[in-house]
C-alpha cells in the first residue's frame, strides 16, 4: 500500500471509531416544540392538577392570635386573681405544647420585634396583620398587668420554666448587670434588621436557642446552645429570659407602667421572707415584687403562709 | 386619702395613656400597610437551573444544601400543562449515558433520589413504546430540590416545564430564608401568596 492510501485507511478507521462511540449514547433531539394537548394524547387523558401546598390558612392564623389572647388573659387571671401556681403551670405546659411544639415556635412575639422594626423603616416591607397583633398584644397586657406573657404563654420561657430544679439566688448586683445585656441585644437585633435588604440579619431568630427543639430539626450548634441554656437553667432560673430576651426587655419597660401585677401585699405580710427565697428570678427585693423582673410564675404565692394553711401552722404565725 | 388620686396616680395614668396611644398608632400604621400573607418563592426566570440562556451545565443544588430544614422545603415541580411528555425525557434520563440495548433508552436516570416516575399515557401502543406519550410525576416525599431534572428539562433540551418551587407546607418561613442568602442569582423572593402559587412560564424560543 502506498503511503497516502494507508493514511486514508487510518482516517477512515478513526472516523468509524468516532461514530461507534457516538452511537453508544442516544442522539438526543427534542421531539416536540410545544406541549402536546389532551386531544393529541388521546385515550381520555386529562392534564393533572399541579399540586400546590398552601401556607397555613388564614383562619388558623387568626386562631393563633385568639389562642395568644386567651392564654394572656388566663395567665393574668390564674396568677393575679386565683394565685394558683398549679394552674399557672398547666397553662405553661399548654402554651409549650401549642406555641412550641404544635406551631413550632413561629411566629412568636420575640422574633416579631425585627419584623416590626423593618416594616416601620422599609417602605417596601410589610407584615401581615397577625404578626402586628402577635407583637402588640403581650405589650398591651404588660402595660396593665406586667409580664403575664413571660409566665404562662411564651414557649421559650415555658421550656426554661419547666426545667427550674434547684435555683440559686444570683447576687443582686450581678443580676442587674447581666439584665442589661438584653437591652444591648435588643439594640443590636433591631440595628441588624433595619439594614438594607442585602445586609439584613435576623439575629433573634437565627440564634433562637430553642426553636430547634420545637421543630425537632435544626443546626447542631444551636441545639447545643439550647441544651446548655436548659442545663444552666436548672440552677439559674430562666437565664435566656432574664439576661438575653430582647422582648423581655420591651415587656420590662411596658410593665413599669402597669397598675396591677404580682404584689406582696403590705399589711397582710408576715415578714417571713419565704416568698423572696421561693422566687428563682430575683424579682422580690425587700419584700416587694419588682414588676419589671417578675415572670408570673406564682411561686411566691404558693410559698406564702397566708395562702398555705399548712405553712402557717408550721411557722406558728397568727391566723 | 386612699380614694383621692395622688400626683403619682395621675402621672401613671397619663404615661399609660400616652404609651397606649403611641402603640396603637404604630399598630394602626402597620395594619394599614399590611399586604396579606407573604411567603418565600423561587423565581423560575432567575433560577440558574431553569433560566434560559445561562451557560451553566452543572445543576445548582444550593436549595438542597442551604435550607434550614433537613430535607429542603424546595421541590422540583412539573408543570404538566407545558410538559412535552417525551419518550426520552431529558429530566428523567441522563441523555449522555450509554444506551441500554434492550430498551433503546438511556441507561442512567438523572434524579439521584429516584423521585420521578414515568408512565405511558393516552392511547399507548405497546408495540412501539418510543411513539407514546409519557407522564412524569415527581414524588414530593423523595425530592429534595437538587435541581438536576430542572436543568435537564431546560431549553433547548426540553420545554422547561420543570422548575423549583418552595413548598409552603414544608417551608418554616424564616425571616431571612437561608437559601436566599446563598442564592447567587437572588432567585428566592418574598411574594404575596397568590403570586407565589402561580406557576411561572419560562418562555422558550419559537422554532
Amino acid at each position: 500500500m502506498t503511503e497516502p492510501a494507508r493514511r486514508l485507511l487510518l482516517l477512515l478507521f478513526l472516523m468509524l471509531a468516532g461514530l461507534g462511540y457516538s452511537y453508544a449514547q442516544v442522539r438526543y433531539e427534542r421531539p416536540v416544540d410545544t406541549a402536546p394537548q389532551p386531544q393529541t394524547i388521546g385515550g381520555g387523558y386529562s392534564v393533572p392538577e399541579v399540586q400546590k401546598p398552601l401556607p397555613r390558612r388564614q383562619w388558623l392564623q387568626v386562631l393563633d392570635v385568639g389562642v395568644l389572647a386567651l392564654a394572656l388573659g388566663l395567665s393574668v387571671w390564674l396568677v393575679i386573681s386565683k394565685r394558683s401556681r398549679r394552674w399557672a403551670q398547666f397553662l405553661t405546659i399548654g402554651s409549650l405544647a401549642y406555641f412550641g411544639f404544635y406551631r413550632e415556635g413561629c411566629i412568636c412575639p420575640v422574633g416579631s420585634i425585627q419584623n416590626v422594626a423593618v416594616a416601620l423603616t422599609d417602605p417596601h416591607y410589610s407584615i401581615p396583620i397577625v404578626v402586628t397583633a402577635t407583637f402588640f398584644l403581650p405589650i398591651g397586657v404588660a402595660m396593665f398587668y406586667g409580664r403575664a406573657f413571660c409566665g404562662g404563654v411564651c414557649a421559650l420561657g415555658a421550656m426554661q420554666e419547666l426545667v427550674v430544679l434547684k435555683p440559686i439566688q444570683v447576687p443582686r448586683r450581678l443580676d442587674q448587670a447581666l439584665g442589661l445585656l438584653k437591652y444591648a441585644y435588643l439594640g443590636i437585633a433591631i440595628w441588624q434588621a433595619i439594614q438594607p435588604f442585602a445586609a439584613r440579619e435576623f439575629l433573634i431568630c437565627r440564634f433562637d436557642p430553642f426553636v430547634g427543639f420545637f421543630r425537632r430539626d435544626g443546626f447542631a450548634h444551636m441545639l447545643y446552645v439550647g441544651a446548655a441554656f436548659l442545663i444552666v437553667g436548672m440552677f439559674v432560673g430562666r437565664p435566656y429570659c432574664r439576661y438575653l430576651c430582647p422582648y423581655g426587655g420591651l415587656l420590662a419597660w411596658a410593665s413599669r407602667l402597669s397598675k396591677r401585677g404580682v404584689t406582696i401585699t403590705p399589711d397582710k405580710e408576715l415578714d417571713c421572707g419565704l416568698c423572696t427565697e421561693a422566687c428563682p428570678y430575683g424579682a422580690i427585693d425587700k419584700m416587694r415584687a419588682i414588676r419589671k423582673d417578675c415572670l408570673y410564675c406564682a411561686r411566691c404565692y404558693s410559698s406564702c403562709p397566708r395562702t398555705n394553711e399548712a405553712a402557717l401552722v408550721q411557722i406558728g404565725a397568727p391566723r | 386619702m386612699a380614694d383621692t388620686p395622688t400626683r403619682r396616680d395621675l402621672i401613671g395614668t397619663l404615661s399609660r395613656g400616652a404609651a397606649f396611644l403611641t402603640l396603637s398608632g404604630t399598630a394602626g400604621y402597620l395594619v394599614q400597610k399590611a399586604q396579606g400573607q407573604i411567603v418565600w418563592q423561587v423565581d423560575a426566570i432567575k433560577c440558574v437551573n431553569s433560566r434560559i440562556g445561562d451557560t451553566a451545565t452543572e445543576a445548582c443544588s444550593l436549595c438542597t444544601t442551604a435550607c434550614v430544614v433537613t430535607q429542603s422545603a424546595v421541590r422540583a415541580v412539573n408543570d404538566f400543562a407545558n410538559c412535552g411528555r417525551c419518550n426520552i425525557c431529558p429530566a428523567y434520563y441522563n441523555i449522555k449515558s450509554a444506551v441500554d440495548p434492550a430498551t433503546g433508552l438511556p441507561s442512567e436516570k438523572r434524579c439521584p433520589r429516584d423521585a420521578i416516575t414515568r408512565k405511558p399515557i393516552g392511547l399507548a401502543d405497546p408495540q412501539d413504546p418510543a411513539n407514546n406519550f409519557y407522564e412524569y410525576v415527581i414524588d414530593e416525599n423523595k425530592c429534595d430540590g437538587c435541581g438536576k431534572c430542572v436543568m435537564g428539562c431546560k431549553e433547548p433540551m426540553g420545554l422547561g416545564s420543570v422548575r423549583l418551587m418552595v413548598r409552603h407546607g414544608l417551608c418554616v418561613d424564616c425571616n431571612r430564608c437561608a437559601i436566599s442568602i446563598s442564592c447567587p442569582k437572588d432567585a428566592i423572593e418574598r411574594k404575596v401568596v397568590s403570586e407565589a402559587l402561580t406557576l411561572q412560564k419560562v418562555e422558550h424560543a419559537e422554532k
